[in-house]
Formats: structure tokens, sequence, C-alpha cells
């Protein structure tokens, strides 16, 4: 508990209660008194697109001639490499043909065509490596830059740097897929041992934010009522208890839901979206996941419009029974899968991206793609799928601050390793704060014994994808 | 690869001869010459590595001092860069130099660490017989100029010793018995009636539990529930109500099964080891299995050290600790010492219990065994004559179905509807259909594109959602596959218009080459048409059709050679079979829990260089700390020693009343809990990164109590309570609040917000709903489904049997429970040794709207008018009830004024939202 501090209540009074009582009600004295951002930044806020099940970088950005050639040879060197699964037959093509798109003349899957053309304006990093096989854990390192659960999120991280623009709603958003929720599930947009106000608020176009109504028995003149008595009662206790910051802060907080309760439905109402919008991103699509996805997309830009700082915007959820069916995991049968997933990506998050742009956010929005890690070049022995492969894929980044139309690192001939410039998961998330203005290595939280960072001890940013 | 945990540290004064010149470089220097930050490319950890030297050349030539370009820049005064080495170092290291430059251990890590003279790992501070909780919080603050507050009055007390030992608000009937009581010891009798109740157990319990990283699911991506994981929860609140010494508790909790084997109370402590995370998927690569491995150790070798001792050597999984005196060797001891422990379950249960228990199945599976046996061996000595019979046998059959397609056909038959009903299905297991093709001459009727309509029940996935619709198998596409809700199912076609079949081709994986899983293959299965919809007629089915499954094939074969008798004989063998399986089935199973189990390695525990457990380095022997090694004499073992020695020799160090740190870290916990700030500010973490204690002398004779005590905490939580400071009021005082502001030195006593469990269990207690069951099974506040991966969904209704404390809430990983989480409850992935304490939008959300609260409302309502009858007597209860004092004038009018407008539950919600509630004085 804080003693008064007169500070808290001036700032609250000039309507910047939200975040200053997030700072003063966190554990904030213990974790030092660095300022954010610490330099001038491009980007002022983050979509992170995440296709969960290891969206294979060989079938998709990562274009790879000499796969296409030695099609049903062994893998040379690894004639009997056990992964993930299991044994691995020789290696496979990918069913689609790539095409060169846009002035760079980047190889891009066929079955991405909306995505294609935008292939100019993105920045590739092609020699990602993950340290963990599985997909729980690499999809929450991806998102957190541990493998083990319980560390925050980069949004989180984010948020605890940057606060919120818009103290009526949270910081940090994430949207599960319709599908469900992706492996590891809300691990993956936790705040880990940051205060809680910075974990993600998860709700999407067809599942509103949990307890955000009030209950249909309460009137709006009990609730009004409700909250007049409450006043009543809190400003005596606190007089009885002068000099209780924190007790004002609940009060404050109080006030704060009140204001989200007004303003987080008119987020996720898309009925005012026009037509041409509500085309250019799929809305209405005959295939409802398509549909739905788009929708989330539009979610997406509405709450990054309203100075949300991080939204995560899922394509896909953990597996099922089926594999295959619900996220990139495509172990058995590649080429059904992705004819089903990839058609849900593409015209959704090219709308996105194009909206982005003609509305001039995309000139300080951040948008970033991400998977967790990649697949064999490969089949998986007795299936026509691929086998996961943490040891290559590909990620890209695009818009504010990111240098347009680069490729940066490789993997070999096959797509099978990262050999040039090799990246990782703290390279990626060093380079998306340097972009945010945030030193990665001076962003911490003390917890057991070390200054933990969203980039562990690592992390060098990438500056060849930097404008 | 950068490094930047690397600080320097102020060095003790010590005397060196020529010989530590490896100490003063590692003091000196070691911060940026070691073998990872290697400034300026000079490592200078090793001589091999020094001779070798940097950008610069060789900083060391044996032998020659003077030609050495570390001794001539040190003797420049150039480096180190921050301050000119004395001159008594600078003449060792010549002289060691000189000499040869013998280097013949590892560099200590004291001198460019906190060294084995950091505070924490000394002897207890010697303090003066006569000193006191009171007389050392007093010395401490008019060293700091403060003054003490009065004490508080016995409303607050009662309320905040409830609170802290039990978690839950007193009745309005201890409140007023508490105020009213003339004796002058009733603050004592208070505390030792609070001290005797069960819940006491519930409430520290549950503070340890989050030490103790206690969940009750696996986590990771499948994240399953571990339904019998809660004996080791019940054996903490035991073990606390019993006040069983803490001494006693660590041992049983690293060791228990050695201690006192067969004793299920005492056994269940080990569920301590294996409280954490686990991942359950299979990875099919040694190295992935070997790095999971590694993760499980890890998680135990982190609870057990930062838990019970306040080290951080987790941190020295890779490498060094950066900052403490822990090795990374010391990190591999430890993995040595658990390397015997599995993630599972154990049997749980007497050992008298157990033997009774497992007789009579021993002997049902000896009588099974033996059936098994004969059964074989009458197959094998049928096999020529079924190997003779089987083509002909097979000739007169119908072929079995398969995955790529079976073909049904049948005489032409009118039909605007077909049905098919699938009674069984391979492997057990969903029925699986990828396309279901009904023919009228070569048009398939029943594709949606030519106007046919589908309906089955299909499986549900954790979100509740069907992602395997039946139009699946009338799209003319392959890839997706319909799966039936259950083993047997039916799905029915409808046409466009009444059709004439005469073929039905029905698959689960086509075009084969895209090898699925054998499973979900319709085996039995008929087909039925209809003209109306309502009177069916059977036009095909699955009889006659060798049997799918290879086995079943093989037991078809051979019933077909059998004559009369061997026929008799082998339905005797089989109804036999049948029973005494029935029978094992039925028979009692022999209780077990997830508190791990143990086997002893089969190879010795190896240093992982770089913590990559493919890179192996040294063996290492199960081990006590380096750390403590000027503390207390350590162990060491065999690498071949009993696993379960291991555990207990560890479990003893750690206890061993020469182990200060132990004491002073449960200490430092206990008043983390009483005062909601421990003495050193981070319980889990004494080390150079923890803070340091504000009053040393205080928690060193807080850690003697506990050894006078003989660890039985009960009488330590007398003693605190008993204590002014802990009496004092939490009123402000802003002379002291300019000097100390968060109340750090005890100047009051400092109000703080509960917890979410007990926010939770307080509303139960109010609204009259908690049920107090100690102990048993939990409850679940979540809808829990498993397709592959288990899913948590809300409960929009909470039934009666989750009206109980909160401790007893089966717990899983990385989920958000509503409220709970809200409200700062940890995610039980790691351990806690500090809840955050957060004030948030969310939370309000969650106390205004969630469900619970407006069910709990109604209830509390209900209370209100049962126990009171009139308006008056219902708000005073009310306010007695929630806040533990009758309402003022001014609120008991605005109360009418709601209750009249809006009604009583209302009322009732706004209580459980208002601060006084939720925060304690």
């Amino acid at each position: 508990m804080f003693s008064d501090r007169r500070q808290f209540l001036t700032d609250f009074g000039s309507g910047l209660g939200g975040v200053a009582l997030a700072w003063l009600l966190g554990n904030r004295p213990l974790n030092g008194a660095e300022k954010f951002p610490n330099f001038q930044p491009k980007a002022k806020r983050i979509i992170q697109i995440f296709c969960p099940g290891a969206a294979s970088h060989i079938d998709l950005w990562d274009h790879k001639p000499e796969l296409e050639r030695m099609h049903g040879k062994p893998l040379p060197g690894e004639e009997n490499v056990v992964t993930f699964q299991g044994k691995n037959g020789n290696l496979m093509r990918s069913p689609w043909d790539f095409q060169p798109q846009g002035e760079t003349g980047k190889m891009i899957t066929s079955m991405l065509p909306n995505l294609g053309q935008l292939a100019d304006k993105m920045a590739f990093i092609h020699s990602m490596q993950s340290r963990s096989n599985t997909h729980g854990p690499a999809c929450v390192a991806m998102n957190t830059g541990f493998i083990f659960e319980g560390f925050p999120s980069a949004g989180s991280w984010v948020s605890y740097a940057l606060g919120a623009e818009n103290q009526n709603l949270p910081a940090f958003v994430a949207i599960p897929d319709v599908r469900g929720i992706p492996p590891s599930g809300p691990a993956n947009w936790t705040s880990g041992f940051l205060p809680a106000q910075h974990q993600a608020i998860a709700f999407s176009s067809s599942d509103p934010i949990r307890d955000l109504k009030r209950p249909d028995s309460v009137s709006p003149d009990a609730e009004r009522a409700t909250r007049d008595f409450l006043s009543l009662l809190n400003r005596e206790h606190q007089q009885k208890h002068a000099g209780n910051s924190d007790l004002a802060g609940r009060v404050a907080a109080y006030e704060l839901a009140a204001r989200m309760q007004l303003t987080a439905p008119e987020v996720s109402d898309l009925s005012k979206e026009t037509r041409a919008t509500r085309d250019l991103y799929g809305a209405d699509d005959a295939n409802p996941l398509i549909a739905t996805y788009a929708k989330n997309a539009m979610l997406a830009r509405r709450l990054i419009e309203r100075g949300v700082r991080f939204v995560q915007l899922y394509c896909g959820s953990r597996a099922s029974g089926a594999d295959g069916l619900l996220n990139w995991d495509a172990h058995r049968t590649l080429k059904a899968d992705y004819e089903r997933h990839c058609p849900i990506l593409d015209r959704p998050t090219a709308g996105l991206i194009r909206d982005l742009q003609s509305r001039g956010l995309l000139d300080d929005t951040l948008v970033l793609w991400t998977t967790e890690f990649g697949r064999m070049p490969t089949h998986q022995e007795g299936t026509a799928g691929r086998d996961h492969n943490p040891e290559a894929f590909s990620v890209w980044m695009l818009g504010a601050g990111v240098k347009p139309g680069v490729s940066y690192g490789e993997t070999d001939a096959f797509g099978r390793r990262a050999v040039k410039d090799v990246a990782t998961v703290h390279d990626m998330y060093a380079t998306v704060l340097h972009l945010m203005g945030i030193d990665h290595e001076k962003l911490t939280w003390y917890h057991n014994g070390i200054a933990r960072r969203l980039t562990d001890v690592h992390g060098n940013v990438v500056r060849p994808i930097i404008a | 690869m950068k490094t930047r945990c690397l600080i320097l540290i102020a060095s003790v004064a010590l005397a060196f001869a020529a010989e530590d010149g490896p100490a003063i470089l590692g003091k000196r220097c070691g911060g940026c010459h070691n073998s990872q930050a290697k400034v300026g490319g000079l490592d200078l950890t090793s001589l091999a590595s020094a001779r070798v030297g940097g950008a610069k050349g060789a900083a060391i030539i044996p032998g020659q001092a003077d030609e050495s370009l570390l001794y001539r820049r040190i003797r420049e005064g150039s480096m180190p860069p921050s301050a000119r080495l004395p001159p008594a170092e600078q003449e060792a290291l010549r002289q060691w130099i000189d000499r040869g430059a013998k280097w013949d251990k590892k560099i200590d890590l004291a001198g460019r660490r906190a060294g084995y003279d950091w505070w924490s790992l000394q002897p207890l501070r010697k303090i003066p017989p006569d000193a006191s909780i009171d007389s050392l919080v007093r010395a401490k603050l008019a060293e700091k100029k403060l003054t003490t507050s009065p004490s508080a009055d016995r409303r607050t007390l009662i309320r905040r010793a409830t609170f802290d030992l039990l978690g839950l608000p007193p009745t309005p009937a201890e409140v007023e018995s508490f105020v009213d009581d003339p004796d002058p010891n009733a603050y004592e009798k208070l505390i030792d009636r609070l001290l005797a109740s069960p819940h006491y157990g519930e409430r520290w319990g549950r503070h340890w539990l989050d030490v103790a990283r206690f969940g009750e699911s696996n986590g990771y991506e499948q994240n399953h529930l571990r339904p019998r994981a809660w004996h080791y929860r019940d054996y903490v609140i035991r073990g606390f109500n019993q006040d069983k010494p803490f001494s006693q508790m660590v041992r049983e909790q690293l060791a228990g099964d050695q201690i006192a084997p067969g004793d299920p109370e005492v056994e269940a402590a080990t569920g301590f080891l294996v409280a954490g995370v686990h991942d359950t998927v299979t990875i099919q690569n040694t190295d992935g299995e070997m790095l999971k491995r590694a993760n499980d150790m890890d998680d135990i070798i982190t609870a057990t050290a930062a838990g019970f001792l306040g080290l951080t050597v987790n941190c020295a999984r890779c490498h060094d600790h950066k900052f403490d005196p822990i090795e990374q060797a010391d990190y591999y001891r430890l993995a040595a010492v658990f390397s015997g422990v599995q993630h599972g379950e154990r049997p749980l249960v007497a050992t008298t219990e157990k033997e009774k228990l497992e007789k009579p199945l021993k002997e049902s599976e000896a009588v099974l065994k033996d059936l098994e046996s004969t059964i074989a061996s009458f197959r094998k000595e049928m096999m020529p004559r079924v190997e003779a019979a089987q083509p002909k046998i097979e000739a007169a059959a119908r072929p079995a179905v398969a995955r790529e397609g079976t073909e049904e056909k049948f005489a032409p038959v009118e039909a605007k509807y077909l049905r098919m009903n699938i009674e069984a299905s391979a492997g057990g297991g969903n029925a699986q259909l990828d396309e279901l093709e009904i023919f009228s001459g070569v048009r398939n009727v029943a594709l949606a594109s030519n106007g046919a309509t589908v309906e089955a029940v299909s499986r549900v996935s954790g979100e509740g959602k069907s992602h395997y619709p039946p139009t699946f198998v009338i799209d003319g596409k392959y890839a997706e596959r319909w799966f039936a809700d259950s083993k047997s199912s039916q799905l029915t076609v409808a046409f466009a218009k009444q059709e004439r079949i005469e073929r039905i081709f029905f698959s689960k994986d086509r075009p084969l080459g895209d090898a699925r899983t054998l499973t979900g293959v319709p085996t039995l299965y008929s087909f039925e048409a209809s003209l109306d919809g309502k009177t069916w007629r059977k036009i095909a089915d699955s009889e006659g059709r060798l049997p799918y499954s290879p086995k079943d094939r093989e037991d078809y074969f051979l019933l077909a050679v059998l004559d009369a008798q061997e026929k008799k004989q082998w339905d005797d063998w089989q109804s036999k079979l049948t029973a005494v399986k029935a029978k094992i089935a039925k028979m009692p199973k022999v209780p077990v829990s997830y508190i791990g189990s143990f086997s002893q390695p089969k190879e010795p525990t190896y240093l992982h260089k770089g913590g990559n457990p493919s890179n192996r380095g040294a063996d290492i022997a199960p081990a006590s700390l380096t750390t403590l090694s000027k503390l207390l004499p350590g162990f060491s073992l065999d690498m071949s020693a009993p696993e379960g020695e291991r555990r207990l020799a560890l479990a003893n160090w750690i206890v061993d009343e020469r182990n200060a740190l132990t004491a002073r870290v449960l200490a430092n916990r206990m008043w983390h809990y009483h005062f909601g700030r421990a003495l050193a500010g981070t319980p889990s973490d004494l080390g150079k990164n923890g803070e340091p204690p504000s009053n040393p002398d205080l928690l060193d004779y807080l850690a003697g109590r506990i050894h006078t005590s003989s660890w039985k905490l009960k009488a330590l939580h007398r003693e605190v309570m008993l204590s002014e400071t802990y009496q004092q009021s939490s009123e402000t005082n802003q002379a002291n609040a300019a000097v100390d502001a968060d109340a750090v030195f005890l100047w009051r006593f400092p109000p703080r917000r509960l917890e979410a469990e007990a926010i939770r269990d307080s509303v139960l207690a109010v609204s009259g709903k908690l049920n107090p069951k100690v102990g048993g099974p939990g409850f679940q506040l979540y809808q829990y489904t498993v397709d592959n991966v288990a899913t948590y969904l809300p409960k929009e209704t909470h039934g009666p049997e989750t009206y109980r404390r909160t401790v007893y809430h089966q717990s899983p990983r990385s989920v958000r429970v509503d409220v709970l989480g809200a409200y700062d409850c940890p995610d039980p992935s790691l351990p806690e040794p500090k809840r955050v304490v957060t004030t948030t939008a969310l939370q309000a959300l969650s106390l205004l709207n969630n469900s619970f609260l407006m069910e709990q409302s109604d209830f509390f309502a209900e209370r209100l008018r049962k126990e009171r009858n009139t308006a008056r007597a219902q708000v005073d209860l009310a306010f007695e009830l929630t806040f533990g004092r009758m309402p003022t004038e001014v609120e008991r009018t605005a109360a009418f004024k709601l209750i009249d407008q809006h009604g009583l539950t209302i009322f009732c919600r706004a209580l459980f939202n208002a601060n006084e509630f939720v925060y304690v004085f």
C-alpha cells in the first residue's frame, strides 16, 4: 500500500488516470525508473498475426527451386533423420508453384495471391530458428521469448513500457481464432510475472469481453444507484483511512471500468463498416472461417485505430484430434490442409494491410507475421505431410519503420536449416522493440533472481530490415 | 552472443599470496574478461585462454611478469579501468606470473560475484538475549527517526488477525464477543483460538502452495488435468494444522517415501517434487526428449532451491551464476540428486492396505495369464489347419471394409432417404468418413451439388464447436472428414428427389498415400432406405465381411476350422476370459496420487554445456551446493548412490541448523505473509539480486526463534501477532510517512488488499453458502473438455459443489479463472513467492458482473431475509457480515433508499464491491 501521493490524483484528474494508476499500483518501485520510449519510436502500435501449428516456410514464403528439382530424392546427409513424429521420407516439393511478385520479384506461393501482391512492402526474416519443436512451448517462446510458461508476452512488455494510448481500452488485446485458442492457450498472452493490468484482454468479433456487460437482472437505474451507494461507502471509508492512495486507485478503476463498458462495445461493432471495407477483408465470404477471421482482422484495425498498443490476431487454433484441420500443423495431408488454411489467411490479412495503409495507419503501425517454427522439406514417412522443423522458419514484418521489400537471412538449398544470418525470437523482438523506441536491454522486471527481459540475455536488432 | 548480467563487485579485503593470482584475476578482471563477455577478445578464466590472449596478443607469459601484457597494463594503471589495483595485489600477481603462473583450480567465483561472505550465507547474528520483536523494530525505528503508532482497536484487530490466520472474515458474533470481552488476555485468547482452527492450515497452506508452484494440470500444449494431485495439497494443509515442525515438512517433501515408506500421510509430501509443469507431448527424436527431461529437472531444482533456500540456483543452468556464488556444477549436483524423480502417479496407500488390495488382483491376473497362454498354444496348434483352409474361407467371404473405400451393391431400390447406422468402428473411438457416395447409375445422388442434404451428430471440440460436420461426406472432396460423436452413430442423407439407387461407396481415407490413422473406419454397419423418412428398409450391411482388424480376422479363420467339440472348448475359454477380465476391472484399485515416482537413474548426471543437454560435459555426483560450504559441511555421494538416499541427504543438509539460510528464508516468508512485506523484500531470493533485509537483526532473531521453537510455526505466529508491532494501528502519520512512505520499518501496520482466494471465500462466508469441509478432492470453476488438448471454459453457473474454500479449487496452469485471475491469483506455472497486487478495471467488471457474484448476491439477500425481519435489522446484519461493524446513520439511510428502489440483491452486490470489503487495516 502506498501513502498519499497528490501527484497521482492530479494525474487522474487530468485524464491520465488509467496509466498513472497502473504505474502506481504495480510493483514499480522495485523495478527501476527507466523511462520509455528510450528514443524516438518509428512505430506506435503493433498488430501481430500468428498462424499456430507451424506454418510451413517452404510452402508459403521461402522458395526453394532445389527442392523442386530434387523432389522424391533423399535429403542429402540426413537420409534417416528422425524428427518430432518419427521417420522422414524423401524430399517433397511444395504442392503449389511459387510466383514472382511486385518489383522485387519476391517468390511467394500461388496459394496466397493477395498477400503476394504486398510482397514489396514486406521485410522477411528467412533464417529463424526455435528452441523447441513442440507447439506449446514454441508458441509460448514466440510470444514471450521463453519456452517455459509463466513469462510475460511481448504485448504485456509493451503495455508495461508504454501503457495505453486510450485509457478506456486495454493496451493489449488478443483475438483468438473462432476455432479455439492456440497451443498453450492464454500462456501466449499472459502478463506472467508483470502486473495483471498488462495481460491481454482476449476477445474477438464473435466473443465479447468477459464480464463487460451489466447483468440483465441489473437495470441501468439500479446500476447508477449502485454506483452512487458505492461512492458513499468508499468516501466514508477513505475519510476514515486518509492517506492510503490505493483506496482512491480502486475507485478510479471502477470509473475506468464504467468507461470501458461504453467504449468497448463500440469498438466491436462492425456494423458501421462500409460495404467496400467489408469486401476488402472478405467479411461476408460464404466460407464462415474466412468471414470470421476477416471480421477479427477488421476488429484488429478498429482497436489499433483507437489507440490499443498491441493486438495479437490468431489465424488457427490448437490441434484437435483430427490433425491439420484447426491449424497449420500439416503432418499428413499438406495439400488439403493448406488449401483450407491459405484462403482463410490470405484475403482478410491482405485486406487488413491495405486498409491500414489507406487510412494512414501503416505509417506508425507495425504488422508482424509469425508462427512457432517451420516444417521439414521431406515428407513424413507414409504421409503426404511434413513434420516439425525448429531449425528453419520465416517471419515477416511491414509498416512503420520497416524497410520494404527486403529478405534477411537464408536457409540451405532445401529449407532444412537456417544457414545465413541465423535469427531467433530474441532478435525479432529486439528489432520490434527498437521500432517501438525501446532498448530491449532496458526493458526489465526483477523476478526470481534476475532482471528478466523479453529477449532473455540475448537479442540483436536486425538492422538490415529497418528503414 | 553478448551477455550483460556481469557486474563487478566491490571486494572483500583479503591478504593475497602469490598463489592467489587466479583469485585476483577473477575478482578484478573476470567481470569483463571471462569466457562469455570476452571484452577485447580476452578471456582470463584459464591459463590457456590467458596465454592465447585477446586482440592485443598474449596476456600472460608464465615466468615473465615484466614481459606479460597483463602485468604491464596493471602496473601502469590502465587496467582495470575503474581503479588502480592495490600494490599488494599487483605484487602478488607479479610473483605469481614469475613463478610460472600456476593455475591449478578453477577461477574463484567469490571475487567477481557476491562472495561466500554474502550476508545470507553467514551464520545467524548474535542477538542479545533480552531482545524481542518489538525491541528490534523500535531500535530500527529510532535509527530512522520514526515513531510507533498506537494500538489498533479491537474491532480492527479481530478482522486483521482473522484474515491473517484464516483468510476469512470474523463472524458478527465473534466480533462482538471479542470487543466486549473484559478479559485483558482477550487478544491472546483470540490468537490461540484462530491458531487452533482447521481453516488456519487452509490459509497458510495456500501460501506455501504458491511457493511450491502447486497446480493441478500438466501445463504446456496438452495441459490435461491431474485429477489425483490433491493429496499433496491436503498434506500441506494438514502439516500446518498439526503444527508439524517445518524442518520435518522440508524433509518429507523431498524424501517422504524414504522417511516413512508405506505411510500415505507422509508419502503424499513428495507431491512437492512434481507439483510443477510437465510437457506430455511425446517427441520422437532424442534431443527433444532430453530437453524435456532437463526442463522437468529445472522445474524441481528451481522450486527446491528458491523455496527452501532462497537461492536462484536456476540461474546456473547454462553458466556459473552471474551474481551469486553458485557454480554451474552446483546446479547439476542438484540435478543428480533429483535424477531419479519421474513425473506421474504412484500408489498412495498404507503398506498393509496395498497388500490387501493387490492380493486378489494378482491372483486373478495369474488366472488370466494362464488362460491366455492356453489359448495361445491352442492357436499355434491349429495353425497348420487354418493355413490350409484359409484361401477357401477367404474366397467364400466378402472382403473386409477398407479405409480407402468399401462398396455395397444391391438390387435397385426407390428411395428418398438413405441412412447409415454405424455400430462399431476400427480401434473404437469416433467413426469417420471422408465421403459417402450413393449411386443411381453413374450419378452420385448424395452430392450436395446434386441437392442432397445430410444430418448426423458430430464430435464437438473443446469450445463446444463442431469442426467435423457431416457435410464433409457429401461435398465431393476427400480431404475433410466427418467425425461421429461416439463409437456408434447414424448419418442420414436426403436426396433432392426420389431416386432409384443400386450402389454405395463409402471411405475414410481417400486417396491412400495420405496414410492417416487406421482407426475410425466403420466396421459394423447397415444401410436403410426410406421413401418418407419414417419407414425404413434395410438394403445392405456388413454381414459376411471378413473382419477389419488382423486379430479379429485370425479368430474368424480359426473358428471356421474348428469342429463342434473344439468350438465348445473355445467358447468356454472365451467366456472365462471375459469373466476374469470383468472381475479384474471391478476390483478396487490401489489408490494412486500425482506425487511422482522414483527409479534409479541408468547413467550418471552430467553437466549440460551451455544448458544444452545434448552438449555433454563432465559427470557430476549428487552433492550439496558449494555456495554454503563456509556455513556447514556439505555432502557428496557416489555417482551410483541410491536415488532416494540422495534426496534424503539433501533434505537433511537443508534443515541442518548450521544452515542458517533455511530458517532465515522461512522467517522472512512468514513475516511477508503477516505484514504484506518481507523483511528482505524478495522472499525467494536472498542473493545479490534480492533486496537486503530492512532489519537484519530482526530477521536473524526470528530465524533463531524458528530453531528454538523446534521449527513449530504456531509459536512464531503467536509471538509475531502478540507483538506491539503487529497490533499497531494502520493509520498514517505525516511525519513518519514523509520518511518511510511504505512503512518498510513498520511504524504502522501496513494495510493491504485481500488476495483473490480470500475475496472469493469471504463472499461465500458472507452469503452463508461456504461449505467448511476440509480436504478431499477439489472442485472446478471451469468446464473441462479434452479433444487431444485440454480446454478450460468459464462456467456461467456454479453449483453447490463449488461453494468451498478456494484452496480446494483444481487450479490449472495458464488459465485465468474468473474473479481469481482478475485479482492476481498467480498462474502456478512458476513458483510465486510474492504475489503482485494490482488494481484494474477488469477487477471491477468481474466483481460487478460475473455470474458468481450475482448468484452470491442473491444468496446473501436470501440470508438477510431469513435471519432478520426488518429492513433496519437486515441492513445492520449486512454491514456486520461484510465489514464487521454497524452502519453509520448516513450509510443506513442510503442503504434503505437503494433497497427500496432496487431490492436487497442490488444492495448486497454493492457491498461486495466496496473498498472496505476487500481491504484489511
